[in-house]
C-alpha cells in the first residue's frame, strides 16, 4: 500500500537532504564556514580600511565603506567556500561505501545530486544569514535592502551554490584520490577567490586583470549579492544574472551527467 | 558438519505468487569496447522463499551479476526480472523491496551505531519515530549490538562494523522480500557467523528470499536451497547442494592416512603409481557414466610430512594395494579414515574440470 509520502514529489530528495545534514557533513566544517568569513570581515576588513582611508568604494551610485563592501563580498565568497561540501559529501560517500548503498535503496543518482545541491543551498543561505547578522554592525549604515532588490541576493546565493556545488561534484567524480581532489579544488578556488571582486572592486584594475575577473563566476555572484544588499540593481546586474543562470545550468547538467556515468 | 537444512516450502504469505522471484535470461555484460564478455549469456531462476547460492572463483562474474540484479549496473543484453518486474523499467518499485549487504563496508562515519540505524530506518520509510525506536532496539538486541550502540564507526572492530552493516538491512523488515548478501560473513567470528546464518534462515522461513554469495563452501551447503556455480561468465553447474555432491562428488572418496614415520619421496612415488594405475584400469568407466569428473590425486601435507590425503573413485581396490605397499615397506599406519568429499572439494572439482576442458578446447 502506498503511504502519503509516496505522493509527495521529491520526498526522497527531502530524506536525502536530511541525511546529508545529519550524517554526511562534518560539524567542524560548519563552524569553520561561519568563523572564517567573520574573522576575515573584522580583521582584514578593518585592517585594509586603515590603508584605504575614508574615500570608500563605489557600488553603482552609492559609496560604501570597505568593511561594508567586504562583508557583502564575503557572503558571496562564502557560497563558493561552502560548495566544497557537495564534493566532500560525494567523496566521503564513495570512500565509506554509502554512495553504492544509497543507490540500492529507493533513490537514484539524479535525486542524489539534487539533494546534495539543496543541502548546499540551505547551508549557503543559512551561513549567509548568520554572517549578515554578525556582520550587521559593520554594514548597517550602508545597507539598503528593498523588496525588489533582495531577490537578487537570494538568486545569487542559490545560483552560486548550484554553480560551485556542481563544479565540485564534477571534480569529485573525476579525481581518483582525495589528495588529488583537495589539491585541484584548493588551487582553483584560490584563483576564483582572488581573481574576483569579492575582496576588491574590478574598477581601476589593469585591463587584463579586470577582464579575468569577468571570466570568474564568483565575480557575478558577489556583484549581484552586493547589488541586492545595497539596492544598486542596474542593467549590468541583470546581464550578470543571465550569465550566472546560464553558467549554473550548464555546469549542473554536466555534474548530473558525471554522476549518472559514475560507476557505483 | 553443519546441518538443519531449510525447507524449500515457501511460506503461506508468498506461496500464491506466480513465477520465480528472480528470473535471469541470457544475461550478457561487456565492459567498454573489449571483446570479452564478463557475463556470457547466463540464465537461472530463483524461487520465492529460498536461499540461492551464487558461487564461483574470483573474477568469475559474481559481483557483476550482483550489481546488475541490484540495479547498479545495466546489462549489455538479456532479460532480468525481479518479482516479475523488469529490472530496467521498474527499478524504483523493485528497490523498495530489496535489501543489499555488499562485500565492501559501508557506514555513516559521523554517527553512532544507534543513530545510524535510526537514520537508515527513516530512509526506508519508517516515519513514526516510536516505531523506529522499537525497531532499532530490537535490531540492536538481535545482533548483539547493545554494548556499542553509542560508539561511532571508527571505534568499532571489523567484525562489529560488519554486524552493523548486516543489522541495518533488517530495519525495513516486513517490506523486504529479497535480500542480497555478498560474502556477508567476512570478518565475523564463528558465533556471530552462526547467529547470522540462523537469523537468515528464520527470515527465509517467514517468506524472505535470499541471494547469497560466499567463498565459504560450508556456509553455502548449510544455508542454500539451490546453488549456481559461475566461472568465466558462464553458469557451469546448477543444483541443490545434495544434487551437486551426487553429480560431481559421485563415487569419489577421500582417504586420509597418517603414518608413524615421515614419508620418503620414493614411497610417495610408489603411492602415486598405484593411484595412476588404478585410475587407468577402472576410472575410465566411471567417468564415462558421468557420475564423477574428478581425477584421482594425492596431496602431501607439508606441515605434517607423515600424512597424505588421497582422492580416488575406487577406494576398495586402492586401499588394499596401499596396505600391501605399506606392509612391503615395513611402514606403520597411525590412523586411516575414508570420507566422502566435502562440498568445497566438489566445488573445486567442478571449477577445475571446467578449466581443464576449456584448456583442452584451446589446444
Amino acid at each position: 500500500m502506498k503511504s502519503m509520502n509516496d505522493y509527495i514529489i521529491g520526498y526522497s530528495i527531502i530524506l536525502l537532504v536530511y541525511r546529508n545534514i545529519v550524517a554526511a557533513i562534518d560539524k567542524m566544517f560548519l563552524i569553520w564556514q561561519i568563523a572564517f568569513p567573520v574573522v576575515y570581515i573584522f580583521v582584514a576588513g578593518y585592517a585594509y580600511s586603515a590603508l584605504i582611508g575614508d574615500q570608500g568604494i563605489a557600488i553603482g551610485s552609492l559609496t560604501v565603506t570597505y568593511v561594508s563592501f567586504l562583508t557583502a563580498g564575503m557572503i558571496g565568497f562564502n557560497v563558493m567556500n561552502g560548495s566544497t561540501i557537495a564534493g566532500a559529501i560525494i567523496w566521503n560517500d564513495k570512500r565509506n561505501g554509502m554512495f553504492q548503498q544509497i543507490l540500492v535503496m529507493p533513490f537514484n543518482k539524479i535525486q542524489y545530486v539534487i539533494a546534495n545541491l539543496i543541502t548546499l543551498i540551505l547551508i549557503g543561505l543559512g551561513s549567509a544569514a548568520v554572517i549578515m547578522l554578525i556582520g550587521f554592525p559593520t554594514i548597517f549604515h550602508d545597507i539598503n535592502i528593498t523588496l525588489w532588490s533582495i531577490p537578487y541576493t537570494i538568486y545569487a546565493l542559490v545560483a552560486g551554490s548550484i554553480f560551485f556545488g556542481s563544479f565540485t561534484i564534477i571534480l569529485s567524480t573525476r579525481m581518483k584520490s582525495s589528495e588529488g581532489y583537495n589539491v585541484i579544488s584548493n588551487g582553483l578556488f584560490l584563483f576564483f577567490a582572488f581573481v574576483s571582486s569579492a575582496f576588491y572592486p574590478a574598477e581601476g584594475l589593469p585591463q587584463p586583470l579586470a577582464a579575468a575577473f569577468y571570466v570568474n563566476p564568483l565575480t557575478y555572484i558577489v556583484d549581484i549579492t552586493r547589488a541586492g544588499i545595497f539596492a544598486q540593481v542596474s542593467m549590468f546586474t541583470n546581464i550578470e544574472v543571465v550569465i550566472l543562470g546560464l553558467l549554473s545550468s550548464a555546469v549542473f547538467l554536466i555534474a548530473t551527467r558525471s554522476i549518472i556515468k559514475m560507476e557505483a | 558438519m553443519l546441518n538443519n537444512r531449510v525447507s524449500n516450502q515457501a511460506p503461506s504469505s508468498i506461496r500464491d505468487r506466480n513465477g520465480p522471484c528472480i528470473s535471469v535470461n541470457n544475461l550478457k555484460k561487456q565492459y567498454g569496447k573489449s571483446n570479452a564478455f564478463t557475463l556470457d549469456g547466463i540464465s537461472f531462476d530463483v524461487k520465492y522463499g529460498t536461499v540461492f547460492g551464487f558461487l564461483g572463483p574470483n573474477g568469475a562474474g559474481k559481483t557483476t551479476t550482483l550489481k546488475i540484479l541490484t540495479t547498479l549496473l545495466s546489462p549489455t543484453s538479456g532479460n532480468v526480472s525481479i518479482f516479475g518486474k523488469d529490472i530496467i523499467r521498474k527499478q524504483s518499485e523493485i528497490k523498495k523491496k530489496i535489501g543489499v549487504v555488499s562485500q565492501n563496508p559501508s557506514f555513516e562515519a559521523n554517527l553512532t551505531v544507534e543513530r545510524a540505524l535510526d537514520l537508515y530506518g527513516l530512509l526506508w520509510g519508517l516515519h513514526d519515530s516510536r516505531v523506529r525506536k522499537n525497531k532499532v532496539n530490537e535490531i540492536l538486541s538481535t545482533f548483539d549490538l547493545e554494548s556499542i550502540r553509542n560508539s561511532k564507526n571508527d571505534e568499532l572492530s571489523i567484525g562489529q562494523r560488519r554486524r552493523v552493516q548486516l543489522a541495518r538491512e533488517f530495519i525495513h523488515g516486513e517490506d523486504m522480500d529479497l535480500l542480497f548478501l555478498d560474502e556477508p560473513t567476512v570478518g565475523l567470528d564463528p558465533s556471530a557467523r552462526r547467529m547470522l546464518l540462523d537469523y537468515i534462515k528464520k527470515h527465509v522461513m517467514s517468506g524472505l528470499t535470499v541471494f547469497f554469495t560466499t567463498h565459504i563452501m560450508e556456509e553455502a551447503e548449510y544455508l542454500c536451497d539451490e546453488i549456481a556455480i559461475i566461472d568465466n561468465g558462464r553458469i557451469i553447474a546448477f543444483d541443490t547442494p545434495t544434487g551437486l555432491k551426487q553429480k560431481y562428488g559421485g563415487a569419489n572418496k577421500i582417504i586420509e592416512i597418517t603414518f608413524k614415520e615421515v614419508l620418503t619421496q620414493s614411497f610417495i612415488d610408489l603411492l602415486k603409481k598405484i593411484i595412476i594405475s588404478k585410475e587407468n584400469s577402472d576410472g575410465n568407466q566411471s567417468r564415462k557414466d558421468n557420475t564423477t569428473n574428478t581425477t584421482s590425486h594425492i596431496d602431501i601435507n607439508e606441515t605434517y610430512p607423515n600424512a597424505v590425503t588421497i582422492t580416488v573413485n575406487n577406494v576398495e581396490e586402492v586401499i588394499s594395494e596401499i596396505l600391501q605397499l605399506v606392509s612391503k615397506n615395513g611402514m606403520q599406519i597411525e590412523s586411516i579414515s575414508i570420507n566422502p568429499p566435502s562440498f568445497e572439494e566438489v566445488f573445486l572439482s567442478i571449477v577445475n574440470d571446467e578449466n581443464s576442458s576449456r584448456n583442452n578446447e584451446r589446444k
